[in-house]
């Protein structure tokens, strides 16, 4: 049994009711699981949009919930939908596994919250431009279009400044490390 | 736009959802795709001739039962693949029943004495019956997957297959008011091939026609 299984039922059977308050609840915490999820598996604005994509199906679908079913199952099987489509757009094959709620559940943002300080020391190192840029698309989930509107940079320029900015801030934490772009 | 501002917009929008409102869906489906699949089996090949006495016969009933319960065990299945996350190898083994019971009765019937196999197996409509089912199934086939698409299938050639389980077992179910045939071998084998053919329908169109 996943440990938010519990709490996040009970949100959800509160939101099929018209509870907005829970529904806000349910949706900030699943965000951060989805987030960390397709974070592990898309580049990052495919990321954040399948996030996105993620909360406004299970909006959508959300009468499809059948309160005898555990959530987490139900919310995994979406987010998988939805990576597969992911792939499938992107003309890449892969095999997505079936039963593992857990793959979704296992992780959020909580280890990533520990990390967070660090990465803000790491981010100081750049300049304020480019510093705001990262933020904003890898912290923030700012889709790569609007940072672009906001910037006035075209949108793969937006790409290439934050993955190099990412590149460079490798280099910082593991020097010469042959892993830092994967 | 930013994610906390689409939670924001989600959550001021929240509808309460009535109880049942999938089942409601699923019911108008299953009405209008069976009205329609009735509609194509009248207009096209009618109702069989000898229908008021056809009702108080054993072979009738026989393909009633078993297509129906094909029809009742797919719709079951139908209604979890539009679940994300719901089981569904335990309700599939329900499925084995009919097929053993009219496999079961198949056998008994050809083994009595004196049977006449060609008689028993072939019918008079052998060559017609399994792409007749598949005809008359294509309308429930249609609502089906009209309402699988308002739920939310994650696994479109299943639930695509699924739901041509189910049209087919509907679709046979329909077409039992038009054919002659009575015997349990025939109903094993040739219904059951229209049944299958419209289910390797549903999976080959449901990768296409389910997405959401």
């Amino acid at each position: 049994m996943i440990a938010q299984e519990a709490q996040y039922r009970d949100w959800m059977l509160a939101a099929l009711m018209g509870d907005a308050g829970a529904y806000r609840m349910l949706l900030s915490g699943l965000t951060r699981h989805l987030r960390s999820y397709y974070a592990r598996r898309l580049d990052a604005s495919a990321a954040e949009d399948a996030v996105q994509e993620t909360l406004i199906a299970i909006h959508t679908r959300r009468a499809t919930y059948d309160p005898a079913l555990p959530f987490t199952a139900w919310v995994y099987g979406i987010a998988r939908y939805k990576l597969i489509d992911e792939y499938r757009r992107n003309k890449r094959r892969a095999t997505v596994p079936l039963d593992e709620a857990g793959e979704l559940f296992g992780h959020d943002d909580a280890e990533e919250a520990i990390a967070k300080r660090d990465v803000g020391k790491l981010l100081a190192k750049l300049p304020p431009a480019k510093r705001e840029l990262v933020k904003e698309i890898k912290l923030d989930g700012v889709s790569v279009a609007d940072a672009a509107a906001r910037t006035g940079l075209s949108e793969s320029a937006v790409k290439v400044t934050v993955h190099r900015a990412i590149k460079s801030l490798g280099e910082e934490v593991n020097p010469g490390g042959r892993d830092a772009d994967r | 736009m930013r994610t906390d501002d689409l939670i924001g917009q989600l959550s001021a929008n929240l509808e309460p959802v009535k109880r049942g409102a999938m089942a409601r869906l699923l019911a108008g489906a299953i009405v209008i795709g069976v009205a329609g699949s009735a509609v194509v089996m009248l207009g096209m090949l009618g109702l069989r001739h000898d229908f008021s006495s056809a009702m108080m016969s054993f072979g009738m009933w026989t393909k009633l039962a078993y297509t129906l319960a094909i029809a009742v065990f797919g719709f079951l299945l139908v209604e979890r693949a539009g679940r994300p996350g719901a089981e569904m190898s335990k309700p599939a083994l329900l499925l084995a029943l009919p097929v053993l019971a009219i496999i079961l009765l198949a056998i008994l019937q050809m083994s009595a004495p004196g049977a006449d196999m060609p008689k028993l197996v072939m019918g008079r409509s052998s060559r017609v019956c399994a792409t007749n089912v598949l005809i008359v199934a294509l309308p429930t086939l249609a609502a089906t997957f009209w309402a699988l698409r308002r739920l939310a299938p994650t696994r479109l050639t299943l639930a695509g297959a699924l739901a041509g389980l189910f049209a087919g077992g509907a679709g046979a179910f329909v077409y039992c008011f038009h054919c002659t045939e009575s015997t349990a071998p025939f109903i094993a084998i040739w219904y059951s091939l229209g049944i299958a053919l419209t289910t390797a329908l549903g999976a080959l169109l449901g990768r296409r026609f389910l997405r959401w």
